[in-house]
């Protein structure tokens, strides 16, 4: 019986499509879309992809002359270089402070201020608020700076008037070192905590009514329905964003170092980024700079991937 | 175990009225059934009995204490929610204590509690999984469990079979049934479904655009509908009706209706009643399927029969009227396919003015 009933399906079934036909007929059917995710696609390959078949110079001694086929491969030379050159140990120690103290401070930040404007019932003033705190978002890191600068400006400033209120000298905040990581570090909380917060308040508004209606028939008032409902319900919300932001802990935001960093404060500001912006593009050095960006890139990978395993297994939450 | 009254309770959303003076009691250990149609204002009334929604006017009243301003965690209700509202993110025993914790009850009397209850709604399996890894009758369980622990005077359920389906909900209704005779407290439940409402009342409200129809039990409400709303909306199929017009004839009044006449029971309303406009209604229950000529019979001009197993539902039309005729099965259904006609018990027909759809009955109330 069995083995008839093989002979009957071997003879009738039809072999089921592969699977690049059956995406081949995806694609026929259902072309509008693909269409729309042709732009992406392209500046993917563009920007993202084809600049890593320059990433080989890592591995040469680079000349712009005899370009990326014609350098000699070196190994890993470059990378011993680096790692034996002071700048680069400072600039990979202050990444990571910065980094580790940005994420310390600033991650909890976007989730409180979401939190505090889930509570606030008058609406009219509900909406004021976000705008005065999603403002700075919009506005350059050039003027940002420029507004940090101003206000800690040791003649003029606001920061040092307040100080000399109490009868305190003025202190000269952005030439000494002790004080550039908590300025860069709240200003950028400052500039975008407020528009950060925008993706916890819409995990918010996505967690069912009736949550807190059965809450509020069972006596819990505000702060425990904001602590026992609001709050556990967005920790999905907040494990993915964790992760993203473990992914990029050493891409600190180097525009801002930039602008105001200077040689006196070298020694607690100057970061990854910013060494391998002084390297390549000021002296020139690409095949170093390339060596210190894979470095970063693959500490990054390496990071992101853990995060979200570690947050898979625990929290059956991942970005994949 | 304490009762409710709603006097003359309104709800406005401005100038929109969307209940309009409810006078209800629900006597103590009751189990009461709002149901109605979409939009009626059922579950509005039974947020105002909660507390979730403000009441505009009127006054209630639990266990003889005024609650038009008591929060709701005063009121001493308990809530059962379509949707669950189970918390994700808590465990089966964590979601069952909730309430407890909430109000400080100790552990161990929480412990005890959960235990207890888990037990009475066969959870005690599922006391550590997370409702995600729950069926819908499981979850439901759950939501109910939450409600129990707390011992409310009051049960309040906000359509919480809705999301289930078919089969689950039966069981789940026996279920209800079930707990209500055990714990024997006041519920008010609210339905569009009038299969539950039917089965799980003790009395049912029946409400349409934000008023009360009728309140009476399930038969009562069944057999005794007060108007051509409530005829339509309880019994499954609903109450045939056919626009008639009263006649007298020579064994008393008839009423004409597509060139056919039906006796009509000797109704005092329709004593000097030639020529007013009615309604009939029939139960498809009631109506008796014939074939061929048959004294008093309607003739009907059948379209299709609808098997439900031991029963069947003929579908047919008088002149552009349908008509629906409910019928056991165990005769055959070819025997079903060959009806051309119904005869019915003068005293099953009930009768409802074509003006203001009230129903027409003698003065002592038949």
């Amino acid at each position: 019986m069995a083995g008839a009933a093989r002979t009957v399906v071997a003879g009738t079934a039809e072999k089921p499509p592969g699977r690049i036909s059956r995406i081949a007929a995806h694609m026929r059917r259902e072309w509008q879309i693909y269409v729309m995710l042709l732009p992406t696609v392209i500046w993917l390959l563009l920007f993202l992809y084809k600049p890593m078949y320059g990433l080989q110079i890592a591995f040469k001694d680079y000349s712009l002359f005899r370009g990326i086929e014609g350098s000699p491969w070196i190994g890993l030379e470059h990378f011993e270089t680096l790692f034996q050159n002071d700048q680069f140990i400072r600039a990979l120690k202050n990444t990571i402070i910065i980094s580790f103290f940005t994420l310390v401070f600033g991650f909890p930040v976007p989730i409180i201020l979401a939190l505090m404007f889930n509570e606030i019932v008058n609406q009219r003033f509900k909406k004021t608020a976000q705008t005065i705190v999603y403002l700075p978002h919009f506005i350059s890191t050039v003027i940002i700076a420029g507004i940090v600068i101003t206000a800690f400006s040791p003649s003029s400033g606001i920061v040092n008037t307040i100080l000399g209120f109490f009868g305190l000298e003025p202190i000269y905040f952005l030439t000494r070192p002790e004080w550039f990581r908590p300025i860069f570090i709240g200003a950028g909380i400052w500039q975008e905590a407020g528009f950060q917060s925008i993706v916890y308040l819409a995990a918010i508004a996505g967690i069912s009514p009736t949550l807190y209606e059965s809450a509020v028939v069972d006596g819990a008032s505000r702060w425990q329905m904001m602590w026992k409902i609001t709050l556990p319900s967005i920790i999905p919300t907040i494990l993915i964003m964790l992760i993203i932001r473990i992914g990029n802990l050493l891409e600190v935001g180097f525009e801002m170092i930039i602008l105001l960093y200077q040689p006196a404060t070298y020694q607690t500001a100057d970061v990854v980024n910013t060494f391998i912006y002084r390297q390549g593009i000021l002296n020139g050095q690409y095949d170093l700079a390339a060596a210190a960006g894979l470095f970063n890139a693959v500490v990054a990978f390496v990071l992101v991937m853990s995060a979200n395993a570690i947050s898979r297994r625990y929290s059956r939450t991942s970005l994949w | 175990m304490s009762g409710v009254r709603l006097e003359n309770i309104v709800k406005a959303y401005g100038a929109l009225r969307v209940v309009h003076g409810i006078d209800l009691t629900v006597n103590p250990q009751e189990f009461l059934v709002l149901v109605g149609p979409s939009g009626c204002g059922k579950s509005t009334t039974l947020r105002m009995i909660a507390g979730l929604e403000e009441i505009t006017e009127g006054r209630l009243t639990i266990d003889g204490r005024e609650m038009n301003r008591t929060a709701p965690k005063d009121r001493d209700v308990a809530m059962v929610f379509q949707n669950y509202a189970l918390y994700p993110h808590l465990s089966v025993a964590e979601n069952i204590a909730f309430g407890l914790r909430i109000r400080r009850t100790p552990k161990d009397e929480i412990a005890a509690q959960v235990k207890e209850v888990g037990g009475i709604l066969g959870l005690t399996d599922y006391l550590l999984r997370r409702p995600a890894d729950l069926s819908g009758g499981q979850r439901q369980r759950v939501a109910m469990g939450r409600a129990i622990v707390r011992r409310p005077k009051v049960f309040l359920f906000d359509e919480p079979l809705s999301n289930l389906d078919a089969k689950l909900r039966t069981q789940m209704r026996a279920e209800i049934k079930r707990l209500h005779k055990r714990l024997g407290a006041t519920s008010i439940y609210v339905t569009h479904d009038q299969v539950e409402a039917m089965t799980l009342a003790d009395r049912i409200v029946v409400m349409n655009e934000g008023r009360i129809e009728q309140i009476g039990t399930p038969m009562d409400v069944f057999q005794n509908p007060v108007n051509t709303f409530v005829a339509g909306f309880i019994g499954s199929p609903p109450m045939n009706q056919i626009d008639a017009v009263i006649a007298t004839g020579d064994g008393g009044p008839v009423a004409q209706f597509d060139g056919q006449s039906l006796s009509l029971p000797p109704l005092d309303a329709l004593r000097q009643g030639a020529g007013r406009r009615v309604v009939i209604g029939i139960r498809p229950e009631y109506a008796r399927p014939v074939h061929g000529p048959a004294e008093g019979a309607v003739r009907i001009t059948p379209e299709l029969v609808e098997t439900l197993g031991s029963e069947a539902l003929i579908h047919a039309a008088i002149g552009a009227t349908p008509f629906v005729i409910k019928t056991e099965t165990h005769m055959g259904l070819t025997h079903l396919e060959n009806v051309d006609g119904f005869t019915i018990a003068p005293d099953m027909i009930k009768l409802f003015d074509k003006e203001t759809g009230h129903v027409l009955r003698n003065e002592e109330g038949r």
